[in-house]
């Protein structure tokens, strides 16, 4: 059967469904283990412009490396979220360090859908003290070295970390094949 | 059980760049998209029934015995499936539009239309054993994209579906039969083949009267994916 086409999302996500998504460190009345850590930054257009109410969507494993769908996960962890970018283009998430996996480094998924964007775009934003020493089969494929170090996030202040996602143009996040 | 999943191909979907809508120019990444293997990570996603709670569906009253909203009462309804036609059970769907004078309940919609109290606008609910999801709502209306200084937009319903994975996660607008506006939408005429076109349209599915009155209309939906198959030597 033929797949279904995709559309963009529109100026008008409801707020309701974004709502207590845009923090995983809470979950079912628990609490997630691990380092609990903000995940920030802004989504910008060509020429460094915000994108207002784009919706971010993040899917990564707790802090012992193993997704919320698989056993042994953290029960105070939501695995996935959701948030909204405001008038400057900033989302901000809170969740936790993900942790390591067979080859897998500490990584988390995103996906961008905005208006102007038929399809979502989809990356991975990893989660490392020195860039240059990490491998990983998903990283790995990212050949350019500028264009690799653009996908891990960056230390800021304690516990806050910073991942800016240019859709287009200069300093271009890279994304996947989807 | 571990799935297969190939990139979308390019002619099922809407084109990435439009004409006359800016923004695509704007946000579509200029560098080629990286191929990547897909690993746990990827094949893996939330569970649905995890995601959130589930609300009423019927998005023309905002409790059961509350007044209806305005408009044409219609009855939405379709099946949820794989690429093999296999029905994905337990998929969680969300839904949200405009009410019947063209206005979301949103604080970026600065049409000036009347919002409808009685209109909740979203709905969020999981497909049966079968695949099979079914609401009632209030036709949608069509309403300017004022930025743009000549684009209405056609009656559309917005969906986004969480299936089995973060490959399959799906989300897109569903347009009426036989609108005007239809044939001049810069969505929905981002397509180049006719039978895509049609998978972003209702098919009408007749009318019901008694205790409900409302039209019907229906749509199906595949999502990427297919068993994995072992490979043959």
């Amino acid at each position: 059967m033929v797949v279904s086409p995709y559309c963009t999302i529109g100026p008008f996500f409801p707020a309701s469904f974004v709502q207590g998504h845009d923090d995983l460190t809470h979950y079912r009345g628990g609490t997630a283990r691990g380092q609990h850590i903000v995940l920030t930054g802004r989504v910008l257009q060509e020429g460094g412009d915000p994108t207002r109410n784009t919706i971010l969507e993040i899917w990564q494993p707790d802090a012992n490396g193993i997704f919320s769908s698989c056993e042994g996960a953290d029960p105070g962890f939501a695995g996935w979220g959701r948030a909204r970018t405001d008038a400057e283009g900033r989302y901000k998430i809170r969740t936790v360090l993900p942790g390591a996996y067979d080859d897998r480094c500490p990584h988390a998924n995103l996906m961008v859908l905005a208006i102007g964007l038929t399809r979502r775009l989809v990356t991975t934003v990893f989660f490392a003290d020195d860039p240059d020493a990490v491998h990983d089969p998903v990283l790995d494929c990212v050949k350019d070295p500028t264009a690799r170090q653009r996908l891990f996030a960056k230390r800021e202040n304690a516990g806050e970390y910073r991942f800016d996602l240019i859709l287009r143009g200069e300093g271009e996040t890279p994304f996947f094949l989807d | 059980m571990s799935r297969r999943y190939e990139p979308y191909d390019d002619r099922t979907q809407l084109a990435r760049y439009i004409d006359r809508y800016p923004l695509s120019f704007k946000r579509t990444p200029l560098a080629p998209l990286v191929q990547r293997p897909l690993t746990l990570s990827e094949q893996t996603g939330p569970v649905p029934a995890d995601l959130f709670a589930l609300g009423p569906m019927d998005l023309s009253k905002t409790s059961p015995d509350a007044p209806r909203a305005t408009g044409q009462l219609i009855q939405i309804s379709g099946r949820v499936t794989d690429e093999d036609g296999s029905p994905l059970a337990g998929a969680a769907i969300e839904i949200w539009q405009a009410n019947s004078a063209g206005k979301y309940i949103h604080d970026a919609d600065q049409h000036n239309a009347p919002v409808d109290p009685n209109f909740t606008g979203e709905g969020r609910m999981m497909t049966d054993a079968e695949g099979n999801f079914q609401f009632f709502s209030i036709k949608p209306g069509a309403y300017p994209v004022l930025e743009s200084g000549w684009w209405w937009r056609p009656p559309h319903i917005h969906f986004s579906i969480f299936g089995k994975s973060w490959m399959d996660r799906f989300v897109t607008q569903i347009f009426f039969p036989g609108e005007p506006l239809n044939e001049t939408d810069l969505l929905l005429n981002a397509v180049s083949d006719r039978e895509v076109r049609e998978r972003l349209i209702f098919q009408f599915e007749g009318t019901s009267m008694g205790e409900v009155n409302a039209m019907g209309f229906r749509r199906d939906f595949v999502l990427r994916g297919r068993r994995q198959t072992p490979e043959v030597d």
